[in-house]
């Protein structure tokens, strides 16, 4: 663990004034980092403003009561409370998010879920504000009368399989969906995000997430602006504009040539892990060790959290779009558990240990993010206000930190669209820095949902191959 | 009713003494000289109400205070008598003919009252939620008045409406510009009014006569929804507008007007942008003009991502018309470059505006020196712009005439000139000895060497002046990217030892958050010797 030896190496001191309380925080995450420049620019200026922000968090200064390891609790009745006001009713100044609604579905039920509630409850609301969202020629918009948009598909996706059940289920025209998925193909693989919208790589993810929930059939309709490239289905060509994505810096751009983003990086592995199995598509389209390079050098210390893009500061959100890709990583380099050994897919060796510093982001996600007034909710720093949108990808994060996933056994032929059977547990390697009371829910590192909500709509949809 | 019983019909004067007044609606134009002189002026509607209550329902008051069985024997008579009144009209109660002429006979000697008012009668709530029976007489006396005055506009605005279709089908006068005058008017006037009695909404648009036709689609939502939202009302009609004439697949300058004025409201709003795009191309109305407005909308909203794509789809839409005018498009691209250096200077690592300038070099090549030193110059400005860095990349490494077609990122190209990869190695050397621990020119300089083919121990001389006496006491790092290239150089190098070495002292104590990384580092060097 990188806390226990960071307390071996240094002997610089630690910021936690003689006054406050004793608690056993590594110095690598209470002091400024080993090297720095004296060159200031406008992006130093940011990041040291940023550390003088974080410090008296880290260092357990600014809380009123903290655990042994100087962190404080999950507020986890004020972040419940936060979300479900969020799904109540919005005042004048949320006008702004009209187009984007769904998403505070998705955010609130996700975290929610996250946070061990039970959201079934939302079951009928929820479905009767969705209905008047559909648009008749497919697909999801962001509100009743507006376009159809890959993105709030996704997010409603999401939404009905997490509060689940066949009426639920059944919202979704899955013909007019395929029909309009179809439409929204292009000819170089990739996903428009609506009609006429801008194509990248969430339009990979968004696309790739439906089809394997709704199983929606893989064919092209001869309609598709995608057929005059020659392409024959909604998955062909999709994982070579994904590779095409990947940077000289490793990470992932929303497009092909444009800077590395960590949201993308996480649509890129998503999508790909639901192509085929994460061991074997992800090494086939990516250049895995360059990847893992850039991924890794989006955590600092010492706020422990992760940056978006290289120079770039902290923001909670990326505890799920950087850290949501360590698990997927981690399949691709280890393959299915017990095999005999790696099957050959790819040279790579099996990551035996954690490739990031699970303590660095749940410390910064316990000590930072948190909104501690009554208002809960999680945050992207501590000069940031608390919103669904982080409060979901915040508590994605702490639990792909506490917890471990492993691909048991892979989907039977690489030609179908879902069948990876992962396991989670709680991660066990070395000291644990919180409270077990802390200790958050699951959700796949796929879907981002519980993983029985995953098996409960594919199965439902298991049955209808056709329409 | 009473009925018209031979009790009744005898009676002299069948209503009673005091001024009643049946229904609450009506009291409206009774005024409170005429009540009863020993109650004092009633405050509020709900009080006079009361008062006229009590005057309605004789010895009421006086059994409230004292019990039914405090009652004086007339008192209790009356009191019956007054609430048999109704039962006996509808017959609920069997009388004698006798027994009902005498009943009828009291009735009208007492003067009982045989119409009544019904206690705590309810005024409603008026559109801000006010208790209607707050309202002071006065005040209530206003609001019937608007009332009276809305239906009498109401009247005349439908004349207007049927004179004007009858124009329309030349079978009556024209509508005379004073009746277009006239009706404006009248139409602030019924909005000011509907507003003020129901809470209507009444923006720009229901006043507007050239939106007479559009019935607008209000938004649909169930009671209970999630996430609500609480639209001002402006807001709520234009959008409903909107869908209105989305519907109809309408394309005309009105929607066009429409659309600017949501954006206007709410520039997130995707929908609105494609249906902007929409109507520009049907109506094929000028780029250039459309693009000066956008840069105004974009100025003023800089977070904004819709108009990125939006202009993207101004410029795939424009392109082909001036493909061949050379001089058209380098002008363009000097405006657009120029807008672009305008918004970074606001925000210098704004990801769509990047991408735009990456779409915008690529759809108008602009591969030029000065798009390079325009880029060149955010990168003088903050070295550790990133996003200057991979511009710069995709700017020398994509450029047509001097790479290969496809070529990967990461992939060795052998048209990109040597002079090129010299040039370019050279210059992220020199921001490297700027700020050491910056890692965008570590990250280029990798990118570099990738596609120039070229061995890392090309640049092993460079790299080692961050490093010195490493794994030693004096042991001194400027940079840890330096010890990680390093790492690297003596893998190439065959030498995994010291390989190791820098991945063990970046894991100790130049890079400690990332232990977990350089120990995997590690592992893939075992590797390598295995394959080896």
């Amino acid at each position: 663990m990188a806390a226990a030896t960071a307390q071996t190496w240094s002997d610089s001191p630690s910021q936690v004034g003689s006054d406050a309380p004793e608690y056993s925080i590594p110095s690598l995450f209470t002091s400024d980092p080993p090297i720095r420049d004296t060159l200031e620019t406008g992006s130093s200026r940011v990041q040291d403003a940023t550390l003088d922000e974080c410090l008296p968090f880290l260092t357990g200064y600014q809380h009123s009561e903290c655990n042994a390891h100087g962190l404080p609790h999950l507020d986890r009745g004020r972040h419940i409370n936060f979300l479900h006001k969020q799904l109540g009713k919005l005042p004048g100044a949320f006008t702004s998010a009209d187009p984007s609604r769904p998403w505070f579905f998705y955010w609130c039920l996700a975290g929610l879920s996250l946070l061990g509630e039970d959201v079934a409850p939302y079951r009928e609301r929820l479905i009767e504000t969705v209905r008047p969202m559909q648009n008749a020629l497919g697909g999801f918009a962001g509100g009743f009368g507006q376009t159809s948009h890959l993105a709030t598909t996704y997010a409603t996706v999401l939404a009905l399989a997490l509060v689940g059940g066949d009426e639920a289920y059944d919202v979704v025209d899955r013909r007019a969906m395929w029909r309009w998925l179809c439409s929204l193909k292009q000819p170089d693989g990739g996903f428009q995000m609506a009609l006429g919208g801008e194509e990248d790589v969430r339009g990979a993810y968004c696309a790739s997430v439906i089809i394997s929930l709704l199983n929606l059939p893989l064919d092209l309709s001869p309609d598709s602006p995608a057929c005059s490239a020659g392409h024959t289905g909604l998955f062909t060509g999709l994982a070579e504009y994904v590779r095409r994505c990947q940077t000289y810096e490793g990470g992932v751009s929303a497009k092909p040539g444009v800077e590395a983003h960590g949201a993308y990086a996480f649509c890129a592995l998503g999508c790909l892990s639901i192509i085929d199995s994460p061991h074997r598509a992800i090494p086939r389209y990516l250049d895995v060790p360059l990847l893992i390079s850039w991924l890794s050098s989006r955590q600092y210390a010492p706020e422990g959290g992760f940056s978006g893009r290289t120079n770039k500061l902290v923001d909670g959100c990326y505890s799920h779009w950087v850290g949501g890709c360590w698990p997927l990583i981690e399949a691709a380099l280890n393959g299915p558990r017990g095999a005999a050994a790696n099957p050959g897919d790819h040279p790579l060796p099996r990551a035996m240990e954690s490739l990031s510093s699970r303590d660095g982001l749940i410390r910064y996600i316990l000590s930072c993010c948190q909104d501690q007034s009554r208002r809960g909710g999680m945050r992207d720093k501590p000069s940031k206000y608390s919103d669904a949108y982080h409060t979901c990808y915040v508590l994605s994060g702490l639990s792909a930190a506490q917890h471990k996933w492993d691909l048991v056994t892979p989907r039977a032929h690489e030609s179908i669209v879902a069948g990876d059977v992962w396991t989670v547990s709680p991660y066990m390697e070395g000291e644990q820095i919180f409270d077990e009371e802390d200790r958050v829910c699951t959700v796949h590192p796929v879907y981002v949902i519980p993983q029985h909500k995953v098996e409960e709509i594919q199965s439902y949809f298991a049955t209808k191959s056709g329409f | 009713m009473p009925p018209k019983s031979k009790g009744s019909s005898k009676a002299p004067n069948p209503e009673p003494k005091e001024p009643l007044h049946l229904h609450p609606n009506l009291i409206a134009d009774l005024s409170p000289s005429q009540a009863a002189p020993e109650s004092p002026l009633p405050q509020t509607v709900s009080l006079r109400s009361e008062q006229r209550f009590f005057r309605t329902n004789p010895c009421e008051k006086r059994r409230q205070d004292v019990g039914l069985s405090g009652l004086t024997p007339a008192e209790k008579k009356t009191y019956t008598y007054t609430h048999l009144i109704l039962p006996v009209a509808n017959r609920h109660v069997p009388l004698s003919n006798k027994a009902e002429r005498e009943f009828w006979k009291h009735v009208t000697k007492e003067g009982l009252p045989i119409r009544r008012l019904p206690a705590n009668y309810s005024w409603g709530k008026d559109r801000s939620g006010r208790d209607i029976g707050t309202y002071s007489p006065d005040e209530l006396e206003q609001r019937t008045l608007k009332h009276a005055r809305l239906t009498a506009l109401q009247i005349q605005h439908r004349q207007f409406l049927s004179k004007r279709e009858l124009a329309a089908k030349k079978q009556g006068a024209e509508v005379s510009s004073e009746d277009i005058e006239e009706e404006k008017k009248r139409r602030q006037t019924m909005a000011a009014l509907k507003r003020d009695l129901y809470g209507e909404i009444t923006g720009t648009l229901a006043k507007d006569p050239e939106w007479d036709d559009v019935i607008p689609i209000p938004q649909d939502e169930p009671e209970g929804a999630l996430a609500q939202i609480a639209y001002p009302d402006d807001y709520a009609e234009a959008v409903s507008y909107l869908r209105a004439v989305m519907a109809a697949d309408e394309c005309s300058p009105r929607c066009l007007r429409l659309t600017e004025h949501v954006i206007s409201m709410n520039p997130a709003h995707y929908t609105v942008w494609l249906y902007r795009f929409k109507i520009i191309s049907v109506l094929k109305l000028s780029i250039p003009d459309e693009i000066t407005w956008l840069n105004q909308v974009a100025l003023s909203n800089l977070k904004n991502y819709q108009i990125w794509n939006h202009r993207q789809l101004l410029m795939d839409y424009y392109y082909p018309v001036i493909e061949e005018e050379t001089a058209v498009i380098r002008t363009l691209a000097r405006s657009e470059t120029a807008f672009i250096t305008t918004m970074l200077a606001e925000d210098a690592k704004n990801y769509h505006v990047w991408s735009y300038r990456q779409y915008l070099v690529g759809k108008l090549s602009v591969w030029t020196s000065s798009e390079l030193g325009s880029t060149q110059n955010l990168i003088e400005d903050d070295v550790r712009n990133n996003s200057a860095w991979s511009h710069r990349f995709y700017l020398v490494f994509s450029d047509p005439t001097d790479s290969t077609a496809g070529s990967g990122p990461t992939e060795h190209d052998p048209k990109v000139p040597d002079s090129t990869i010299d040039r370019e190695i050279k210059y992220a050397q020199e921001k490297i000895a700027l700020a050491p621990q910056n890692q965008s020119p570590w990250n280029y300089l990798l990118g570099v060497l990738a596609k120039g083919g070229r061995k890392l121990a090309t640049v092993q001389e460079f790299v080692e002046q961050y490093v010195s006496a490493l794994g030693e006491e004096m042991e001194e790092v400027t940079s840890s990217h330096a010890l990680d290239l390093l790492a690297k150089v003596y893998q190439e190098n065959g030498d995994t030892e010291k390989a190791a070495l820098c991945l063990r002292r970046l894991s100790e104590k130049w890079d400690p958050v990332r232990e977990g990384y350089w120990k995997y580092r590690a592992t893939l060097l075992q590797g390598a010797v295995e394959s080896a």
